[in-house]
């Protein structure tokens, strides 16, 4: 059995009296895509959130190759090559789609004495860069600014700021709302690219098709606990799974 | 201890008068989330127009609502005119318009007016009273009862009528209060009317209480009130008023009663800081 | 060159130093600062001090001066930069009014009478005034913004950006938010101490209230107006504001009031400052360059 990339056990976070993620406990593979499914409150963002170090659990362990990294800030998770997007898109709107990018590709430089002063616009920069946004399919609107764009194409920008930072594993956080159906099926694509890459990917997805198209495996949250895991084929028929989305008295899915 | 009741007496009142200022400055924040350093101009537009009516018809009955009303058409061209259509750029344009306001103004009392410090010499309708050997006089008396009755009114706008809920949706969000038809930016505009009346009321209270009313003296109240807003938490204006109230009586006893010599103006944003430092978000401020 | 324009377009140079300073804090990393004028005073009063009490040259206390702006604004950017944005802007304004009142009542500092006495510049062996000096305050003018142009070309700048427009996104892409604030607050803080320092030898005599509110809300006029986030926007917004009193000084009694309705009016209608995006220059100037370019 190989060493899991990432593995939280029994994380928890409570705001107050809330138990916003309740005592969560699973593993993620590395060169899998592993979906995070769940009604409406479910606690997919928070876990999300936990991970990236925006929160700190309020009891619990992550690991991350071998190491804790519960309570680390956000930037200093980065930095070990986990790159998140968020679900409400935050592009650096003034900036251009080449300098939204360029600003992921200085993650190693950002907590350098030295290199932090060294010149973002240089030929070799520049050239990475437009690779990543080729990869995404933006590159001709490089020099666009940013906050102009259309929410599909700030959704690839997303998540070509996170490939860039995530050259291990890429958080990706309902990446696919509000696309149409032609750009639903090129991000599908996209991230099977990235997967075979090497990359690991974990999706937070509320569009049924596409995580059971998708996934390798699935998680189920339901107010804040995981109430199943297993393949999509497993999870389709999981009674808890469907009460929790039906609220009781379901027959199959709905997709 | 005659001497520290009295000071505690007066410091109270200074409360209350920073409070009437400070309430309008609160509840426009609570609703825009900007720094509305023009109400100091309103306040003292407030001032000089209730001198002006007093002047002309000897009755301060005349005056007060003379002058809320013409505060209260300022307050809405302030925000009709130079407030909304700043709103979507970063908060400091507005900040900036805000102080730019501000001075405009003090510079029109200025030259329409006369830098001179004028009198205000009215009496309020109030009886001298005394109370155990302490002398409370008729101005003190009406600070108490005006500013009691204003928290009162705005107590009972906010909790039991329509438009105060109203209010309250508006300031924690505009956009789904106005999905539910509400009609926000009339909410906006009642929420400057009501705070700059109550700022002409203070501004006609100091003018009396002091017997001075001058272009600048909108320019201490204008930055001591955003210190207190902030101590209050920004946002609640029951906090404000409690600031005010107790920024008042820390100002005159530790000035007039224990001789601290410690700048005045300083000693508003000094307590600001500290309080930040312990409770980031004020004193009765919600972290949102 | 009348000496009257000498004197105005020096306090301009000198003005424009600390606009730039506050435009690393303000345009760069999008921190408010409303309290700039209280570094402007560090520098003047530490130069003052320095070289009155110490009898340091101008040019020996320069990097102390620079030291001690960047050291005491890193102090007290390290408070306030954790606190809410909201926040921010009247925790600056305090600072203000509290390093004002400590220049105004700790007797070290002069008291309400300031210090006196500050030696002109001495370079090599001239003491420098008039025009000379003019000249060197814009040699360090013209210092101040090569290294803001340098900065814009570094990470570090990219990571103030980032941290402007869209701070949770920063912080995912290895970007420590306080980290790149204090550092565009301190580079910001040191460039108003050269500017102070440069205003005390140039004055000569410097008290408290030379670096009162007014003053920070005058620079960050200035900033908001030529342009936040330009590398020429402060020193566009300094010449405006700061030749505008001048023009109307035959108006006399009306100055002021002209002056600050023009503020208004200009902070109205141009918000985005006049070397901004939107802004009606640019709106002329593109269309004949893109003329030009045919």
């Amino acid at each position: 059995m190989t060493q899991p990339l990432l593995s939280l056990k029994g994380v928890s976070r409570y705001f107050g009296g809330l138990r916003a993620v309740d005592g969560v406990s699973f593993d993620v593979f590395r060169g899998e895509i592993l979906g995070i499914l769940g009604p409406n409150g479910a606690g997919k963002t928070v876990l999300f959130n936990l991970i990236s170090g925006i929160y700190e659990p309020s009891s619990g362990e992550i690991w991350f190759s071998g190491e804790h990294i519960e309570g680390i800030p956000p930037h200093l998770i980065a930095q070990k090559g986990i790159g998140r997007t968020f679900q409400i898109v935050k592009p650096f709107g003034s900036l251009t789609v080449l300098q939204n990018v360029l600003v992921a590709r200085g993650v190693t430089r950002y907590s350098h004495l030295f290199k932090v002063w060294g010149s973002w616009g240089s030929k070799a920069e520049i050239r990475k860069a437009m690779e990543v946004l080729e990869k995404v399919g933006l590159s001709d609107l490089a020099e666009r600014k940013a906050g102009l764009l259309p929410l599909g194409n700030l959704r690839r920008l997303e998540i070509a700021r996170a490939l860039v930072v995530g050259h291990s594993v890429l958080l990706l956080d309902e990446s696919f709302s509000g696309l149409r159906h032609d750009e639903i099926s090129r991000l599908e694509d996209l991230i099977r690219s990235i997967r075979k890459d090497g990359l690991t990917v974990i999706l937070i997805e509320h569009n049924m098709r596409v995580s059971m198209g998708l996934c390798d495996r699935i998680i189920v949250l339901d107010h804040g606990q995981k109430i199943a895991e297993g393949p999509p084929v497993d999870i389709q028929q999981d009674k808890l799974v469907i009460e929790a989305y039906l609220g009781g008295k379901g027959t199959a899915y709905a997709s | 201890m005659r001497l520290f009741l009295e000071q505690l007496l007066n410091g109270i009142a200074m409360g209350s008068i920073y409070a009437l200022i400070t309430l309008g400055l609160a509840l426009v924040y609570g609703i825009l989330r900007i720094l509305h350093v023009a109400h100091a101009a309103v306040y003292t537009i407030g001032a000089y127009a209730g001198l002006l009516i007093f002047n002309i018809t000897g009755s301060l009955l005349i005056a007060f609502p003379g002058a809320m009303i013409v505060c209260a058409i300022i307050g809405v061209i302030i925000e009709r005119f130079v407030y909304f259509p700043l709103l979507k750029y970063p908060p400091f344009v507005p900040l900036i318009a805000s102080i730019a306001i501000l001075l405009c103004v003090e510079e029109v009392c200025r030259l329409v007016a006369g830098p001179h410090i004028l009198t205000f010499p009215a009496k309020l309708p109030f009886p001298d009273v005394s109370l155990g050997g302490i002398s409370i006089s008729s101005t003190l008396l009406a600070v108490y009862v005006i500013t009691a009755l204003v928290l009162l009114i705005l107590w009972y706008i906010t909790t039991r009528t329509e438009l105060g809920l109203a209010m309250r949706a508006a300031s924690q969000d505009m956009e789904i209060s106005g999905a539910m038809g509400i009609n926000s930016h009339f909410i906006v505009s009642i929420t400057f009317v009501i705070g700059s009346a109550v700022a002409a009321v203070a501004g006609i209270l100091v003018g009396i209480y002091y017997n001075q009313v001058y272009p600048t003296m909108g320019t201490v109240p204008a930055y001591k009130a955003l210190a207190l807003i902030v101590v209050g938490g920004l946002g609640s204006v029951p906090g404000a008023v409690i600031a005010s109230l107790l920024l008042g009586m820390a100002e005159t006893l530790l000035i007039g009663y224990a001789n601290i010599p410690l700048p005045r103006d300083a000693l508003a944003f000094i307590a600001m800081i500290g309080v930040l430092m312990w409770r980031s978000e004020g004193l009765l401020g919600s972290s949102r | 060159m009348s000496s009257y324009a000498v004197t105005i377009a020096t306090l301009l140079v000198i003005q424009a130093i600390a606009v730039c300073g506050l435009n690393v804090i303000v345009g760069y990393a999008g921190q408010i600062s409303l309290g700039h004028a209280a570094f402007f005073g560090i520098g003047a009063y530490s130069a003052a001090v320095l070289t009155t009490k110490l009898g340091l040259s101008f040019w020996t206390a320069l990097p102390l001066v620079i030291g001690i702006s960047a050291l005491i604004g890193l102090l007290l950017g390290l408070p306030s930069l954790r606190v809410r944005e909201d926040f921010l802007a009247i925790t600056t304004i305090g600072i203000n009014f509290i390093v004002e009142a400590v220049f105004r009542y700790v007797p070290f500092f002069g008291g309400a009478l300031g210090i006196g006495g500050i030696p002109r510049i001495a370079f090599f062996d001239m003491r420098l005034k008039g025009i000379p000096f003019f000249f060197l305050c814009l040699g360090f003018l013209v210092l101040v913004l090569l290294i803001c142009w340098w900065f814009t070309r570094s990470w570090a700048s990219l990571a103030c950006y980032a941290i402007r427009e869209e701070e949770a996104a920063a912080s995912t892409m290895g970007i420590s938010p306080v980290r790149f604030k204090l550092l565009a607050f301190v580079i910001g803080t040191a460039m108003a101490g050269l500017g102070g320092s440069l205003y005390a030898h140039y004055m000569q005599f410097i008290s408290a209230g030379d670096f009162s509110f007014p003053v920070s809300v005058g620079f960050l006029s200035m900033l908001v107006l030529g342009g936040m986030g330009t590398l020429w926007g402060p020193v566009v917004g300094t010449l405006i504001l700061g030749i505008i009193p001048e023009l109307f000084r035959p108006l006399v009694d009306y100055r002021i009031f002209f002056y600050t309705l023009l503020l208004l009016l200009m902070i109205r209608f141009q918000p985005g400052g006049l070397l901004g995006e939107e802004s009606f220059a640019r709106k002329i100037i593109k269309p004949l360059l893109r003329g030009f370019k045919k």
